[in-house]
């Protein structure tokens, strides 16, 4: 469609336009009169650029900032979780430095150098089956260990931030722990004063051994919650370390007496564990 | 009124546009003038005249949202207008490439008149005249591009 020529009314009002502009334009140039206007609509748009922002913007970062710390607090979690326990680890071992080792110049060296590096590897729990642990005979643990491949770990002592889980009994991919409460486990334990010994025997219980002894030949008094130390006679277990504490004694009969022992450490409080290495 | 704030923020776009790339081209001395084009653009495709007072309404706009001095952009529209508005049914005789020299010699004209205001003491014959020759391919290249994809683009030059 054809468009109309402006007519003269149109192109007076151009002209009274274009004159109003140019004369605004030369006021804005000459003076600051508009200053204000301009600082306005500035402030207005800054104003309304944040809103608009506070309302789309900020909702999804927050969102993704959430997400993202929550991802970063659980690794970090996870972190401090793992290094909490090796100190643990540590602890304990610091705490029997004298008496855990068979090689007690292995710790007195590390004492006089001032150099703390104990000889355990890191181990890291594959699997193990609580419900079995809980219910049944046998009790096993499956653990990786964070160390030396070429290293032979059969027989070395497991144990956690409590104490003495049990021993290394077979090395493949993964390596597996008889636990001190397999029935098939035989532990030789001492009391303090060196003149009880026995060989303690898993009782198919969690976080229970049972000894039976004959108290003819044994003659020293036994108490309840009195502490139960390892012997060190089997040759696997250094001795002097505190096992447990003896929870009841059965008198069976007059030749034979059983005490039932509560162990110190559960395989299944941590997942990280120690692997001492000879 | 809706098709009036359409076009006004159609206007906010295009400037915003328009004032991100400035800050690209500057130092290859080129200016584009999106926001003058697109409003030239706006007049010529009208079917009816565009009035002296949306004309300088528009260019007022221009001078508070580009930060610039009021009246600058409210006169070069009003004139422009004016000059679409009486030569409408001419340019439906031109050939594309007159109609596209004569946008780009008006953004050229557009970018003397404004460096004139604003950048007198700086004032570059070589930006105007880079600026010139860019704006006229710039025409060229939206006038082709209209002319291979007519229904994508919904211009008619």
């Amino acid at each position: 469609m054809a468009r109309t020529a402006p007519t003269p009314g149109q192109k007076i009002s151009f002209i009274m336009l274009t004159l109003i502009s140019t004369l605004i334009l030369y006021l804005d140039l000459t003076s600051n009169n508009f200053q204000n206007i301009k600082n306005g609509f500035k402030a207005f748009k800054i104003s309304s650029f944040y809103i608009l922002k506070e309302i789309s913007i900020e909702p999804i970062k927050s969102i993704i900032s959430f997400t993202k710390s929550k991802d970063d607090l659980l690794e970090e979690n996870k972190n401090l979780k793992a290094a909490l326990e090796l100190s643990y680890l540590n602890n304990y071992l610091v705490s029997k430095e004298n008496i855990f080792y068979k090689d007690k110049e292995i710790i007195k060296n590390a004492h006089d150098k001032g150099d703390y590096k104990f000889a355990y590897d890191v181990a890291y729990l594959k699997s193990i089956d609580p419900n079995m642990f809980i219910c049944c005979d046998k009790h096993r643990m499956f653990i990786e260990i964070k160390g030396n491949n070429d290293a032979s770990y059969n027989e070395s002592i497991v144990f956690n931030s409590e104490g003495i889980l049990g021993q290394i009994i077979n090395e493949s991919k993964f390596y597996e722990v008889l636990l001190l409460t397999d029935i098939s486990h035989s532990l030789p334990i001492k009391l303090k004063s060196n003149k009880f010994y026995c060989n303690a025997k898993g009782s198919g219980r969690a976080e229970y051994i049972t000894c039976n002894y004959n108290p003819l030949i044994w003659t020293e008094v036994i108490n309840e919650s009195q502490a139960v130390y390892t012997s060190g006679l089997g040759g696997v277990y250094p001795k002097d370390i505190e096992i447990g504490y003896v929870n009841s004694i059965i008198n069976t009969n007059s030749k034979e007496t059983r005490i039932e022992i509560k162990l110190l450490a559960n395989p299944l409080n941590g997942s990280q564990f120690g692997v001492l290495n000879y | 009124m809706t098709s009036l704030f359409k076009r006004f923020f159609l206007i906010i776009f295009i400037n915003f546009i328009d004032q991100n790339l400035a800050i690209l081209f500057s130092k290859l001395f080129i200016i584009i003038p999106l926001t003058f084009l697109a409003y030239s653009f706006y007049v010529y495709k009208s079917d009816k005249n565009i009035s002296a007072l949306e004309a300088f309404s528009f260019g007022f706009f221009v001078d508070l949202i580009s930060d610039t001095f009021f009246g600058l952009n409210a006169t070069i529209y009003c004139l422009v207008t004016y000059f679409i508005n009486q030569n409408a049914n001419s340019f439906k005789l031109f050939s594309y490439l007159q109609i596209c020299l004569f946008f780009g010699l008006s953004a050229s004209a557009y970018v003397g008149f404004t460096q004139l205001i604003t950048n007198l003491y700086d004032f570059s014959y070589i930006t105007l005249l880079v600026s010139s020759i860019v704006n006229i391919i710039f025409c060229f290249f939206i006038a082709l591009i209209s002319s291979y994809f007519p229904q994508q683009l919904n211009i008619k030059l």
